[in-house]
């Protein structure tokens, strides 16, 4: 099968989507329990190891920081942590992408596909309990911006969002593109709905040749593909984000099953209008594209989230901020951490550096600037 | 030039160079002042003198407490400033005719490493032992000469041989370049006189005033660009031909490899391979889009170089790109390893598999 494999197909397999993020339903699974196992476990850990430090502190009240000590008993938990499943780790992801479209809306980004992709990727292999999903989202949001050339001052996007600095959006950048292994190109299946929309009215009209065994054409065509096009649009824009679909299906196979829960027979006779009905590939097609169609049904396209889950999600965030690996939530700490250091002994090599860049500066006042000799 | 010689080498040796040990005459008085040794004993000394001592035969060395009996004839030039170097190439010289084995005659490899050994152990003992040890390896050098003279001869004689063929092969090589070049030369003359003639006769044409000027002109050129690619297809093939039929000859070299022409290297592809071309649609010219009726009617939008063709081309190629792609088919077949597609069998696999695992393990970026 693979080896006629025609030149649309190989050049979506060269994509990195294709490559890297591109599961069976299983391995998905698979991969996203180990991810929670591993999470949860660290989680444990963590809490038992802040739990000493909080028994060593209070046994010395003297010279007990009073904030960080209130900001640590109120971030700890009592008795055995209980930690999010996978399941319930899926439903607050899929709340928290809603989030994100919703925010792209008030800000009117077009970029918000990309970023909802980019937290499920980023979800694929780290867990809510140890990045928030809050501050991840915000981060999404700000680079897809970038990746899809869509510039947004960072200023202003951290404006535009409540109780947000610009150091809480970069802060979690590089764990973010670190989380994507450095592969920001998300294919998505809009444009290639534009380009179906146009071949199947253009076919309407007459004016692309087409399979005569597939039969006429179905009846009222144009007017049947102006309406498919509304319906599918507002498919791929809800449903098929917030499912699992970009892991399983290629952005061609998405618009076509978005089509599909539009007009059933439209596109039967599309498929068949390019394959031909007997042969083995359009059956295998359809069969691919009724899967993905059970998938996006089984998020109802609308922007807001049903409000019978309302309850239960609540609920879910309320256990998330109980299980949260109490090590990894101040991020923009842990950034300045790493970029400056501990700051300890580093005084020194900074104070030197000081030194010496104050010396350079005086040096290239000099008329004939600064001396030849180096070191 | 032997002058400039031997003041060059007056600048850079010693002064012990310069004198000679026997008479004591200098460079600086005598320029053209040159040393001579006798092989028997390898001791220096300046052509005067061995004219003066050896001229009426066979004397001694007149090096003090040397003694041994040296001829005219044995003198000669050193090769090297070295004499020891000088020595022991003449006695590897004197070895070598008599140990003149070559690979070929040997069973196995090992066996002629072992005679190669013998004989550098041989040399060894003449340059470098001690009186007896140099006696017991003259004696062995003799008695093997002696034992095995006829093969010997044969050898030297094969040897010669070989040599014979080696230069006449190059001299042939040599001759075939010279002919190839010639008759490049020739074809290039006549290839002139061609254009030449052409030319002249279009201009008498011209001159006579039968036809149309342009006309005249247009067909003499095409008829020159027709002959010069006639010939250059001739050329071609000659080339070929002469290049297919001198293979057979030069059998006489042994362990020669088959030579194999270079494959004609594929003009570069930037996409690696990938066809551009589509084959589930056929790209229309122009597509009816309420969305780009705006674009098309707006100068402002078109002046920047905005290309429907690339929007119609870019969006019908998504709506098939990966429509026969089916991921859980694809992940199972790259685990085979006789899958014959090459792009991008690594990444789904390992993906799906281990190494996002392992990757888990290792510690985040805080």
């Amino acid at each position: 099968m693979i080896s006629n494999i025609v030149p649309e197909d190989a050049r979506y397999l060269s994509s990195t989507q294709y490559r890297l993020w591109s599961f069976t339903p299983a391995d998905l699974q698979a991969l996203r329990t180990t991810t929670n196992q591993f999470a949860a476990d660290r989680v444990r850990e963590a809490v038992r190891r802040a739990r000493e430090a909080r028994a060593l502190s209070s046994a010395d009240v003297s010279d007990a920081d009073p904030e960080s000590k209130s900001r640590g008993a109120s971030a700890l938990p009592e008795g055995e942590v209980d930690c999010l499943t996978v399941e319930e780790e899926l439903k607050l992801i899929t709340y928290f992408c809603r989030q994100t479209l919703q925010l792209g809306d008030h800000l009117n980004l077009p970029t918000d596909a990309t970023a909802v992709q980019y937290i499920k990727r980023f979800y694929t292999t780290n867990s809510l309990m140890t990045y928030a999903p809050d501050t991840i989202l915000r981060t999404a949001l700000f680079f897809a911006t970038k990746t899809e050339n869509h510039y947004f001052r960072l200023s202003k996007f951290a404006e535009a969002i409540a109780n947000t600095k610009p150091e809480d959006v970069l802060a979690s950048e590089f764990l973010l593109t670190q989380g994507l292994r450095f592969t920001f190109d998300v294919r998505h299946p809009f444009r290639a709905l534009e380009g179906a929309v146009m071949e199947m009215g253009a076919m309407a009209q007459g004016a692309v040749p087409y399979n005569e065994s597939a039969g006429s054409q179905p009846q009222d065509m144009s007017r049947r593909v102006k309406i498919a096009h509304g319906v599918a649009r507002d498919r791929l824009k809800t449903s098929a984000l917030l499912t699992d679909v970009y892991f399983h299906f290629t952005p061609s196979q998405i618009m076509m099953a978005s089509l599909l829960l539009a007009d059933e027979e439209l596109i039967h006779w599309y498929i068949a209008s390019k394959f031909g009905t007997e042969d083995p590939m359009a059956q295998k097609i359809l069969i691919v594209l009724s899967d993905c169609a059970g998938m996006l049904q089984t998020i109802e396209p609308v922007a807001a989230g049903p409000t019978t889950e309302r309850k239960a999600i609540s609920a879910l965030a309320k256990k998330l901020k109980k299980c949260r690996n109490p090590e990894k939530i101040d991020l923009v700490a842990l950034q300045k951490v790493k970029r400056e250091g501990d700051g300890v002994e580093d005084e020194k090599v900074i104070k030197k550096r000081k030194m010496e860049r104050e010396k350079v500066a005086r040096e290239a006042d000099e008329l004939f600037g600064p001396g030849l000799t180096t070191g | 030039m032997s002058r400039l010689k031997s003041q060059s080498t007056a600048l850079t040796d010693d002064p012990l160079n310069d004198i000679c040990p026997v008479c004591k005459s200098n460079r600086y008085l005598n320029p053209t002042l040159q040393f001579l040794i006798n092989p028997e004993c390898y001791h220096k000394m300046c052509s005067t003198c061995v004219d003066r001592i050896f001229t009426s035969g066979p004397a001694s060395c007149p090096v003090v407490g040397c003694g041994k009996t040296l001829r005219k004839k044995g003198f000669h030039k050193a090769f090297f400033a070295d004499l020891k170097i000088e020595r022991e190439c003449d006695i590897r010289k004197r070895v070598g005719a008599v140990f003149n084995r070559r690979e070929d005659e040997f069973e196995s490899l090992s066996s002629w490493n072992d005679y190669l050994e013998m004989v550098e152990g041989l040399i060894f003992d003449l340059v470098e032992g001690t009186m007896k040890e140099k006696a017991k390896a003259e004696e062995t050098l003799r008695a093997h000469r002696a034992a095995n003279a006829k093969e010997i001869e044969d050898n030297k004689r094969a040897g010669l041989e070989a040599k014979d063929v080696e230069l006449q092969r190059e001299r042939e090589e040599k001759e075939a370049v010279r002919q190839r070049r010639l008759a490049i030369l020739r074809e290039q003359e006549e290839d002139k006189l061609d254009v030449e003639k052409e030319r002249r006769e279009m201009l008498e044409r011209l001159a006579r005033g039968d036809g149309d000027a342009n006309a005249i002109t247009k067909h003499a050129q095409k008829v020159i660009l027709k002959k010069s690619s006639a010939r250059r297809n001739l050329a071609e093939s000659n080339f070929a031909d002469t290049a297919n039929g001198s293979a057979p000859s030069n059998l006489s070299i042994r362990g020669l490899k088959k030579k194999v022409a270079p494959k004609a290297e594929l003009a570069y592809d930037p996409f690696g391979g990938l066809d551009l071309k589509p084959a589930r649609y056929t790209l229309q010219s122009s597509y009816e889009n309420e969305w780009l009726d705006n674009a098309k009617n707006n100068t402002l939008h078109m002046a920047g170089g905005y290309s429907m063709n690339e929007y119609y081309s870019r969006t019908m190629f998504e709506a098939f790109s990966g429509l026969g792609i089916f991921i859980g088919d694809q992940v199972v077949e790259k685990s085979l390893p006789a899958a014959p597609a090459t792009i991008g069998t690594v990444g789904a696999a390992e993906a799906a598999g281990g190494r996002l695992r392992q990757e888990m393990n290792t510690d985040d970026v805080f």
